[in-house]
């Protein structure tokens, strides 16, 4: 019966169907640019920056200097790898760069070159030349604007300057071996890498690390990860990308309500068009809805009758949706939309890439859903109501 | 007679309607009885109450006093739904017009009511390819409503009214909207059921030649009745 009622006002049906896939169809085309935006940049600040997890030594957070350094690094990379948690550690240590015409203060970073290609991708971001090479330790690898800064090119000799641990002055020549693409914020202004050799030797450094990035097992979650690596690192202070970067992280998720606000605002809408059309068609029909009452229906018959109009609108749409939804979610996946100029830059200090990708996810197609579901039930059931619990008399004397 | 073949008893039944500040009386201490297999037929003239105790009598409206009664069952001890289940078990329902579903068949149309009483479909389909057949509408199963006559469509209800075996059917002028050839023939099925299956119904009408048509009579006057006579028999 309700299948039939769908059909009786052929155009409204047709309208409010049509309506309802268009929404849910951009929604879902919508949900997979803003959640493919969202994973790109995680993806991005994880990989090339932070990894999931870093230990610190608990005075690095006041007084980054060489000095807070965390002396049993190699002895927490052996436990780390015994538990097969990919690690690497970093040394971290301030300088000044000149080249012919122009210096800037840098952060340098000294490398495990084979290590750290277990946590980081950083090593693919090389817009020039090349990255780091253990068998070249004159070789180092600089951010993107540091080199505009420098004015430097692979193959350049830049020029560093710092404070040894020893406190006697610091000072080398190196050949720039690549130029990064854009990062982060940091990394392009002033990072310089250099092979953990290289760091050691030129600020007398010889055991030790600064921090030690860590990537958690996909099965394990981040906070579990977190407390593990707690356990095998007493004494340190161990954090996650969520603590190291609060704002960031508060930011993705603001970003996914501010997406599901928008699935309601459009959805609202929607929601108004189906109540003035199951309005009119229950106002149309009221008699109907009286005569039914009369012989004995329940109100929860009739409330599963006009529920069913409604489900087999937009199960209709709902289908129709998905079928267009398809072509153009995989479009977004696999061409993607072309950043142009903004490709490559950092938006809130990390990078985008130069195309952006919709993502494919079972949460792309269910949150749209589940938003459209419940405000098709809203905004049906007082129309359903009204038919429900109408009294027969006045309905069947309605004219 | 028993007072167990008593269907529908009306005792002292007043309806006030309040239309703003004025008080309307359309019932005013009426009292009736009807018994198993008569056929009765309420008239009077215009707004004197006849459409209000139909209804009253159809569980659709409360009365402001008094009790109605079906089958020895006080309609105002039972709850909304003991109500609703009354009038798909024990009341059929003949309106004027227009009053098929028009999304379903006649033969859709004409089970409805057994439908909600979850009978099995053989059952419903024997049921209502005899009730068809009497009533002449073999070959009509199919048709929508709108492809029907006023007095094909008529038929249809009265067979979904009298389909799971009411204990009476109640009919607000059920040949207001049809010509006096359809009328005849209506008339005709209605005394045939109330004949030779004891359908009990109580119809109103204002037409004269229903009112030769009926056993009983009942005169409707002010809410009250005014006096009633038996016909023919
Ligand atoms: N819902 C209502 N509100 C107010 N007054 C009503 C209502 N329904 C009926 N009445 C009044 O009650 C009285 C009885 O009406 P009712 O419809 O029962 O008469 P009737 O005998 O069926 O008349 P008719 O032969 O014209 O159909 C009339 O005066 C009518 O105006
Ligand atoms: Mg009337």
């Amino acid at each position: 019966m309700a299948w039939r009622n769908v059909w009786r006002n052929r155009r409204r049906s047709l309208v409010t169907v049509a309506a309802t896939t268009l929404a849910f169809t951009v929604m879902i085309l919508y949900s997979s640019l803003v959640q493919g935006y969202l994973r790109t940049m995680e993806r991005n600040l994880l990989d090339l920056e932070l990894g999931d997890v870093q230990i610190h030594d608990p005075r690095y957070q006041d007084d980054p200097s060489l000095y807070s350094s965390i002396d049993d690094a190699s002895e927490l990379l052996a436990r780390f790898d015994a538990r097969g948690y990919p690690a690497s550690a970093r040394l971290l240590g301030f300088g000044l760069a000149a080249a012919a015409d122009a210096s800037a203060g840098v952060q340098i970073q000294g490398i495990d070159v084979a290590r750290d290609r277990r946590v980081s991708r950083i090593d693919e971001r090389v817009r020039a030349g090349s990255w780091l090479d253990p068998d070249a330790p004159k070789g180092v690898v600089v951010g993107s604007k540091l080199a505009r800064t420098l004015v430097v090119k692979p193959g350049d000799e830049i020029i560093l300057l710092s404070q040894a641990s020893d406190g006697s002055m610091a000072n080398d020549v190196y050949t720039v071996r690549g130029v990064l693409l854009g990062v982060s914020e940091g990394v392009d202004r002033a990072g310089v890498f250099m092979t953990e050799e290289a760091f050691r030797q030129f600020f007398s450094f010889p055991t030790g690390a600064h921090e030690i990035m860590l990537r958690r097992p996909a099965d394990m979650s981040l906070d579990a990860f977190a407390a593990a690596v707690r356990d095998l690192a007493p004494g340190e202070r161990v954090e996650t990308w969520r603590e190291l970067q609060p704002t960031l992280a508060s930011l993705f998720e603001s970003a996914r309500g501010l997406m599901v606000m928008v699935f309601l605002i459009v959805y609202v809408a929607i929601g108004i068009l189906i109540l003035n059309a199951m309005l009119m068609a229950v106002f149309e029909r009221i008699r109907e809805f009286g005569v039914l009452k009369a012989i004995g229906f329940e109100p929860r018959q009739v409330l599963l009758v006009i529920f069913g109009e409604c489900a087999i609108q937009t199960g209709l749409a709902i289908l129709v949706g998905l079928a267009l939804a398809v072509p153009g979610l995989w479009y977004l996946a696999h061409v993607g939309i072309n950043m142009g100029k903004l490709g490559g830059m950092a938006m809130m200090g990390v990078v985008l890439d130069p195309t952006w990708r919709g993502l494919i996810a079972p949460d792309v197609f269910t949150m749209p859903l589940m938003t459209l579901v419940i405000i098709v039930a809203v905004a049906a059931s007082y129309p359903a109501a009204r038919a429900a619990w109408i009294s027969p008399i006045r309905a069947i004397q309605h004219r | 007679m028993s007072p167990s073949d008593v269907v529908v008893s009306v005792e002292n039944v007043t309806k006030t309607y309040q239309q703003g500040r004025v008080a309307v009386h359309a019932l005013r201490g009426l009292d009736l009885e009807v018994r198993a297999g008569e056929l009765t037929a309420l008239y009077g003239p215009s707004g004197s109450g006849k459409t209000t105790l139909l209804n009253v009598v159809g569980a659709l409206d409360h009365p402001t006093a008094g009790r109605v009664l079906i089958e020895g069952r006080d309609l105002g001890t039972l709850s909304r739904r003991e109500l609703s289940h009354l009038r798909r078990d024990r009341i059929g329902f003949v309106f004027q017009a227009y009053n098929l579903i028009p999304v379903l068949t006649a033969y859709e149309n004409a089970e409805t009511v057994m439908a909600l009483q979850g009978v099995p479909a053989p059952a419903r389909r024997a049921r209502i390819g005899e009730l068809f057949a009497e009533m002449g509408l073999e070959g009509m199963e199919d048709r929508r409503p709108d492809e029907l006559s006023g007095g094909q469509q008529q038929r249809v209800a009265i067979a979904r009214a009298i389909a799971a075996g009411p204990a009476v059917v109640l009919a607000d002028e059920p040949t207001a909207n049809v010509d006096s050839e359809t009328a005849e023939k209506l008339l005709d099925i209605m005394e045939k059921l109330n004949s030779e299956r004891g359908v009990t119904f109580i119809f109103s009408t204002h037409d004269p030649r229903v009112m030769e048509r009926a056993r009983r009579l009942v005169r409707i006057v002010d809410g009250r009745v005014d006096g009633e006579r038996g016909n023919g028999a």
